[in-house]
Parts: structure tokens; sequence; C-alpha cells
């Protein structure tokens, strides 16, 4: 009879964690300016669209189709969110800087960005920086891709002058192969002598 | 200083390679608390801010634990405490029109920001849970599995 009873006991034990539920909830966040996009939850009972910002839908089960959705207070998102919400990071900010053609030397105008950038690279702690050198097309695209790490190396030079820690910061030249306007070759082009900072 | 251009030059070439390799970087862990690990091959190894996170990677978090991450394409993930994400694709070359990013949530809470891949293909982003599938027009949503919410029926 025991024997029996703590069979039952684990049998019931084994069913609850076999059946932990796997349900899914699921809450359209409003996004920096405020607006909500748009997600469809699909099970195979069916489907649901969330349009409003905190609209919600839960799918008990795979073959179950979700719940309508309804409106969950913000407090309430915190509450079941808050952790994650916390652990999210910030979007990647992206600096363009030009230079006098054929030197690493900066254009007056972007000389005047650095301080931006480094302070930037301050409030976010940021221990990921990339800089990607770039070129025109004058000259060889060998000495193109040797111009565009010269130019990521000097900005790099720059910013660790100023106490960025250079093990969080990574080079690369990609020469004049990734121009962001397209010319023919041996085309000054000043838009193309760039190097792009992406602080994460 | 010639001899590291001329290595960056070689790479360069053998780039879109790496661009398509599902061995190459998908994003790095940029924010941490707690315990956390990274799955990968059956090998679990602690979290650390900056790490790499490679397709297939399986990221989990303890009791105190949450995590978040940047994908190559800005799209931003982090996950609560107790949860368990596995990146189940992730193809980022748009100049070839390769595009596609997908998650599977097994247990636990995450957000979800989509990035540029989300904004060029939205067919191209999957998020999965054991018992659902969501399909995301944009931009920022959460899931949680498992608890039971007030406010829904």
């Amino acid at each position: 009879m025991v024997h029996k009873t703590v069979f039952i006991f684990w049998c019931s034990i084994f069913l609850l964690i076999s059946c932990a539920p796997k349900k899914t909830l699921v809450v359209l966040l409003p996004d920096d300016t405020g607006q909500a996009g748009e997600v469809i939850v699909e099970s195979k009972g069916g489907t649901q669209v969330l349009t409003e910002p905190h609209q919600a839908t839960e799918v008990k089960a795979a073959d179950v189709s979700p719940t309508a959705p309804v409106t969950l207070k913000e407090e309430e998102v915190l509450r079941i969110f808050g952790k994650a919400l916390d652990a999210l990071p910030e979007p990647p900010i992206r600096f363009l800087l030009y230079f006098i053609s054929g030197t690493s030397e900066l254009t007056a105008e972007s000389k005047m960005q650095i301080p931006q950038i480094l302070h930037t690279i301050e409030v976010r702690n940021s221990k990921a920086i990339t800089i990607v050198g770039h070129t025109d097309r004058v000259g060889s695209r060998e000495k193109n891709q040797i111009l565009g790490l010269e130019r990521a190396v000097s900005i790099k030079n720059a910013l660790v002058s100023h106490g960025v820690d250079p093990s969080g910061i990574g080079v690369v030249s990609h020469g004049e192969d990734n121009p962001s306007v397209e010319t023919e070759d041996d085309v000054p082009e000043p838009l193309n002598r760039r190097v792009e900072i992406t602080i994460r | 200083m010639k001899w590291i251009a001329e290595v960056f030059s070689l790479a360069s070439l053998f780039f879109p390679i790496f661009c398509n390799a599902s061995d190459a970087p998908v994003g790095s862990v940029n924010r941490l608390k707690g315990t956390a690990s990274i799955v990968r091959k059956n090998q679990v190894t602690p979290a650390r801010i900056g790490e790499k996170i490679y397709m297939m990677d399986a990221l989990k978090t303890g009791r105190d634990g949450s995590l978040g991450v940047i994908f190559k394409d800005d799209t931003l993930l982090s996950i609560g405490p107790q949860s368990e994400i596995i990146i189940s694709e992730f193809l980022f070359s748009p100049a070839e029109g390769k595009l596609s990013i997908g998650t599977r949530l097994l247990r636990g809470s995450a957000i979800y920001l989509t990035g540029i891949i989300g904004k060029l293909s939205l067919e191209s982003v999957r998020f999965e849970t054991p018992v659902a599938n969501i399909g995301v027009r944009g931009t920022k949503f959460a899931v949680k599995i498992g608890e039971a919410t007030p406010g829904t029926p």
C-alpha cells in the first residue's frame, strides 16, 4: 500500500514536470520613439496580431489558438520583464570622420567631432569599439588598402591617447572596396575618404 | 607596419568567405548580471562582457542572471533570470540578399529589438518558443515562457 502511494506520488511529480508549462506570453513594446510596430503570434491552433503598445497575447499550448489581445499596464510589463529589460543593450552609435586626400589627417570639421566621440565612449563605458578605414579610388587598390588601415589606426591612436583602453578597439581596412559613393577608378571622392567608428 | 597592412589586405580578399561562414561570430555579449553562461558544442563557459556569440550557441542565465547581446546587424536581444535561448540562424550579407535571423527561447524571458535584417526583410526574422512562432513586423517585443499572467484571460 505504501509502495503504491509512493509510486503514485512519483508518477504525479513526473507528470507535473513533463507537463511543465511551456505556455508563451508575448507583449508588443513601444520602441524608443513611443511607437509600436506589429507582431504576429502563431500556434498550430491559430494566429493573433498585436498592434498597440503593451498589447499581449498568450499561447497556452501548441495546438491552442493565441488568446484575444489584452493591453497590460506598464507596471505589469515591468514586473514580468524588468530584469530582461534592464539587460537590453543600447543600440550601437556610429560616427563618420573624413580625411584630407591621400593622408590619414582628418578634415578640420571631422577633428571637431573627436570630443563627442570620446564622450560617447565614456558615457557608455564601451569596451567594444570598431574602426573601419576607407579610401576613395585615387591610387592603386593595394595602396588604398594600406591607407585605409593607416586612417583607422590613426583614429585608434587618437582615442587611446585620450585614455580609451586599446584592448576594446578593433581596427580594420576596407580600402577602396566599400565606398559610400560609387565612382570610376582614380576619381577623388571626399565622402569615401572616411573611417566609420561603431561604439557598442 | 607594412606587414600588418598586407595581412589585412590578404584577409580582405577572403572577407566574403568569412562573412558567410557559420563559424564567424554573429554578435557579442554587451550586458551581463549575475550568473550567465554560453553553451557551445556541449561546452559550457561563463559569459563575459565582449565575448563573441556564434550560431547555434545557447545562452543561459541562473536565478540572479541576465544577459544582453548585440548582433552584427544591430539586433538587440536580452534574457532575464532562469532563461535559455538558442541562436538558431544568422545570415547577414545584404549585398547578396542573404538575410536571416532565428532565435528559439526554451525557457524564461526575452526582449527583442529588430536590427537591419528586420528593416530590410521582415520575413527573415524568426522567433520561436516551444508552443508558438512569432512573426515580426517591427520592432520591439517581450516573450515569457511559463508564468501565469494576470491580465491575460
